[in-house]
């Protein structure tokens, strides 16, 4: 049954990615924009401009540039998405299979522990703030939520940057790095294993880079941590005050069961919600946390597509749509999978 | 033993006293609400209580807080709760754990809610175990499965894997009741417990708990809403009106001489809705032709991605005269809706005939059918649920009117005045929207609605199970008005034995989708043929002490539960082996038909065809 789902699931997606590059595609060649003159320059002569032109394969009709894209009935001698290749960076001449491989795990590596540290940080929280309705946990919670989220996550970057590095450096005490990138200067990343610089330092027995990457790591993550425990805390005293005022945990309170029980009992029906949530917030950052990639300078997926964008490098932009698509369906499909675990109720 | 009971000074062996008890809601916008107030109760061993009190009285509450719970965010503001003596309010949490669900046991209404929906109820029973039995998890599970054999369950071993939402309403609450008798307690709360069940189920249910009660000597407070449930099982009567007990009688007092106003206006009631049945039906002449004929009806629902099939009507055959009402009874799963459905071409028969005025409606198609429509009309269980929010009574009335007539809009002014005054509407009621109607408004905007078109035939699909015991006995006695002045035929749809017997001429009893009898009102109510029609009749509790059913030598009753109409599990023969107390060998296997008695009514069991019943 699970595998028929997955596959059945995975087939959708599969439609899903064709639809999305098509619609990106074309969407892009849309712009008012012109690739060839920001590459050669405006004032290039017009046969470097019809070279360039035709060195991009923009001399073709837009149909054509799909197929050759896609690698259907392809013109050009390159492959296609069909078989695995994005095409090459119009800007740095590199396969952006590569470049993506080495931007998309920065991002990763950052958001992932950015929401592991929220749920760890929301479900006690949460589940406090709803056993005392009106208590200290709840109060501080609401006034967390309501400042949270009151301003962008850029803001409050550049006041993290300013309170943690700037203001407690000027005051002589131990501070957080200079949001200058993911290590000191001085360090290089090991050779990508996993593509996480923690799990990669760690693996290849480098603590010194795994300190000073945790280092690095803090302050950005602590920045999305803050902005979006909020709604996850939330999401769990809702859920919490819900399921306590519940038949069956009045029930089971009625049957004599132990408190320890019935803290199980509350917290099996109230997580699966909870892990919903997260994980849509997950795929939204995926694309969602550039502003924080920016003003720490991670160099992440988001950084790279805004990059593409502004220098009108279309496979570069296609390519990173795509894979965040990609990546987004999978997480979808993996969390419904678990939801399905926990959750007996669901069928699929 | 009534005596003895009612010997209130005899306060030794008290099993439970709860004294002066008040619970407090705190609300945040509004002022405080005291769901109890001052509560006073004393039950002794062996003893069958029943609580009974309108909706809001605060009975669910008073009988939670006979465990020392309140749901939150309630509060005990004062009182005490005394089980054997010891003071539940004054206890360590350990302490009065120990007693909740080992010596007080709970079985609450809507058992499906009760039960945590994502684990299996095995090891929600055990959990319970556990708490009071230092086990292992392994023998708590196989207890379990016991514990589940014992309440009735078939095929406990697969049940106990199950999770609460694969449950029917019937076997979550047998798992409630496995769970709260697990350690066999004393004392046993029961809050409604039979409400969503069918008759039949309850009926078991109650005989189950009242022999468990009569053998253990452990005692049970019944909260309950049903006087018919009091008046079969209780022995001791308590009303409970805003928080507080109000009256304190024996079930044999309590139904001759009620003290309080409101169990005086219940009984009252009660006995109006008995007098309305009794006004004398306008006789059918059974001899005419029939106005619709209703041959082998089978209805089939395809389940999806299965090959196997619902069989929701299996070869239903019967007439209805003019102006005569038919009832249609049965539980759960009957098919007694489908056939409604299938007789309006709500739901396209999968075969059979269906022939109205020497007309097969059938075979027409549904444009040709539209026109038929204005003749054949229905009237559903939810008036709110089928009444158009947005639309006033006027435009509500009006629909059929444009649909089914060439009135001018003068013309149909008047006539939903006409409406109106038939059903017994205020004019001032024109311009309303269903949700500021009672229900009973809304049901007889409902019946306007249907009778607007001037139909010869009315389906009737469980018009009065929404409605409060007094509207309904309303409703019947319009139903009734309207048949004998506009000559109406109603095929009239209902679960509820009390109702049929008010309005009905002739009755069919349903049973898993097959007709099992079909006689006059009399010959089905005063004498019962087929073994079903005897259960469903003897497990009906009609609130009367004369003959409490568990009085009865004999309780006529059926076993298990009601299988589900799914092909591979409908069994070989009669639909009902497996669980009559008549059969034999040979009805595993034979198919049962409908065959004529002397006195003209029709049964579907060999056995009483042959006179062995």
């Amino acid at each position: 049954m699970v595998r028929r789902f997955v596959v059945k699931r995975l087939l959708i997606a599969l439609l899903q990615l064709v639809g999305i590059s098509i619609v990106v595609f074309f969407m892009i060649r849309l712009l008012p924009a012109d690739p060839v003159a920001r590459l050669v320059g405006f004032n290039a002569s017009e046969e470097a401009v019809q070279q360039a032109t035709e060195s991009l394969g923009l001399h073709y009709s837009s149909g054509q540039q799909l197929l050759n894209y896609v690698g259907i009935f392809s013109v050009v001698d390159e492959p296609g998405i069909i078989n695995g290749y994005l095409g090459k960076s119009w800007v740095t001449s590199e396969p952006i299979l590569h470049e993506v491989t080495r931007f998309l795990p920065i991002t990763l590596e950052m958001i992932t522990y950015a929401l592991i540290l929220a749920f760890i940080i929301a479900l006690p929280l949460g589940m406090s703030s709803a056993t005392r309705p009106g208590g200290a946990a709840d109060k501080f919670t609401f006034v967390w939520g309501l400042f949270a989220g009151s301003q962008p996550e850029f803001w409050w970057g550049i006041l993290f940057v300013f309170i943690f590095f700037f203001a407690l450096q000027q005051a002589g005490l131990p501070h957080a790095p200079a949001p200058l990138g993911r290590l000191d200067p001085l360090l290089e990343a090991p050779n990508s294993i996993t593509g996480f610089i923690l799990i990669d330092s760690l693996l290849r027995g480098r603590l010194d880079i795994f300190f000073n990457a945790a280092h690095h790591l803090m302050l950005p993550v602590l920045t999305l941590v803050f902005v979006v425990s909020g709604p996850i805390v939330k999401m769990i005293r809702q859920n919490m005050i819900r399921v306590i005022r519940s038949d069956y945990i009045l029930y089971a309170r009625s049957a004599g069961l132990p408190p320890r029980k019935i803290a199980f009992y509350a917290l099996r029906a109230a997580m699966a919600p909870a892990m919903t949530l997260t994980a849509i917030i997950y795929g939204f950052l995926l694309g969602g946390a550039v502003p924080v990639e920016l003003i720490y300078s991670i160099g992440g997926i988001g950084e790279y597509s805004i990059r593409s964008i502004i220098s009108f490098d279309y496979p570069a932009i296609q390519g990173t749509v795509l894979v965040i698509a990609m990546v987004s369906l999978i997480i979808y499909l993996a969390l419904d999978i678990v939801h399905a675990m926990l959750d007996p109720r669901i069928t699929f | 033993m009534t005596e003895n009971i009612n010997n209130k000074k005899d306060i030794e062996g008290l099993i439970m006293e709860a004294e002066d008890v008040t619970v407090r809601f705190p609300l945040i916008d509004s002022p405080d609400v005291y769901a109890v107030k001052n509560f006073n109760i004393s039950i002794k061993p062996g003893e069958f209580v029943g609580l009974m009190g309108e909706p809001g009285c605060g009975k669910s509450t008073a009988a939670m807080s006979l465990l020392g719970l309140v749901r939150p965010p309630g509060v005990f503001e004062s009182g005490s709760v005394k089980y054997m003596g010891k003071d539940l309010l004054q206890m360590d949490d350990e302490e009065v754990r120990s007693i909740r669900g080992k010596d007080i046991g709970m079985i609450t209404q809507n058992p499906r809610y009760s039960l945590h929906p994502m684990l299996r109820v095995g090891d929600q029973i055990s959990n319970v175990y556990r708490a009071h039995n230092k086990v292992r998890s392994k023998e708590a599970w196989s207890h379990a499965v016991e514990m589940l054999k014992l309440v009735g369950i078939n095929d406990p071993e697969r049940r106990v894997k199950a999770y609460a939402h694969e449950l029917s309403s019937g076997m979550a609450q047998r798992v409630l009741i496995a769970m709260a008798l697990s350690s066999s307690p004393k004392l046993l709360l029961a809050d409604e417990p039979t409400s969503g069940l069918d008759v039949t189920i309850q009926a078991q249910f109650l005989d189950q708990m009242w022999d468990a009660c009569r053998q253990t000597n452990s005692a049970v407070l019944l909260v309950t809403q049903d006087l018919g449930i009091v008046a079969n099982y209780c022995d001791r009567v308590l009303i409970m009106y805003e928080g507080q007990i109000v009256e304190d009688s024996d079930v044999f007092t309590f139904f001759k001489s009620p003290k309080h106003e409101y169990s005086k206006r219940i009984l009252q009631l009660q006995r109006e809705a008995q007098e309305a049945g009794e006004v004398v039906m306008t006789s059918v002449d059974q001899q005419s032709d029939p106005l619709m004929k209703v041959n082998s009806l089978i209805k089939e629902f395809p389940i999806r991605g299965s090959k196997s099939r619902v069989h929701a009507v299996d070869n239903a055959t019967f007439e209805l005269r003019s102006g005569e009402c038919l009832g249609l009874v049965g539980e759960s799963g009957s098919g007694k809706t489908t056939i409604g459905r299938c007789v309006l071409r709500l739901e396209q028969p999968t075969s059979g005939e269906i022939i109205f005025r020497d007309e097969r409606l059938d075979t027409l198609s549904l444009k040709e059918f539209q026109e038929k429509r204005s003749n054949l009309q229905i009237v559903f269980q939810d008036p709110l649920d089928s009444l158009n929010p947005r639309w006033t009574v006027e435009q509500v009335l009006k629909e059929p009117l444009d649909l089914h007539t060439k009135m001018t809009e003068q013309e149909k002014m008047s006539r939903i005045s006409e409406l109106l005054n038939l059903v017994g509407l205020e004019t001032s009621m024109r311009q309303a929207l269903p949700r500021e109607m009672s229900a009973g408004r809304q049901q007889r905007t409902s019946i306007a609605r249907a009778i607007a078109s001037n139909p010869d035939f009315i389906v009737l699909d469980e018009p009065t199970s929404a409605l409060t015991p007094e509207t309904t006995a309303e409703i019947i006695r319009l139903l009734m008005d309207l048949s004998s002045s506009l000559g109406i035929s109603y095929l009239f749809i209902s679960h509820d034995l009390t109702t049929i017997k008010y309005i009905c001429h002739r009755v069919v009893v349903l049973y898993l989708g097959q007709i099992v009898e079909v006689g006059t009102k009399e010959q089905v109510f005063n004498n019962p043929q087929h073994p079903y029609s005897r259960a469903l009749l003897a497990a009906h509790l009609f609130p009367d002490t004369s003959d409490r059913r568990v009085d009865r030598d004999v309780r006529e009753s059926l076993e298990g539960e009601i299988p589900s109409p799914v092909t591979e599990n409908l069994p070989q023969g009669c639909y009902l082996y497996g669980r009559c107390s008549h059969q034999l060998e040979e009805c595993k296997d034979m198919k049962q038909h409908l065959t004529k008695m002397d006195d003209g009514r029709f049964v579907g069991c060999w056995r009483v065809s042959e006179g062995a019943l």
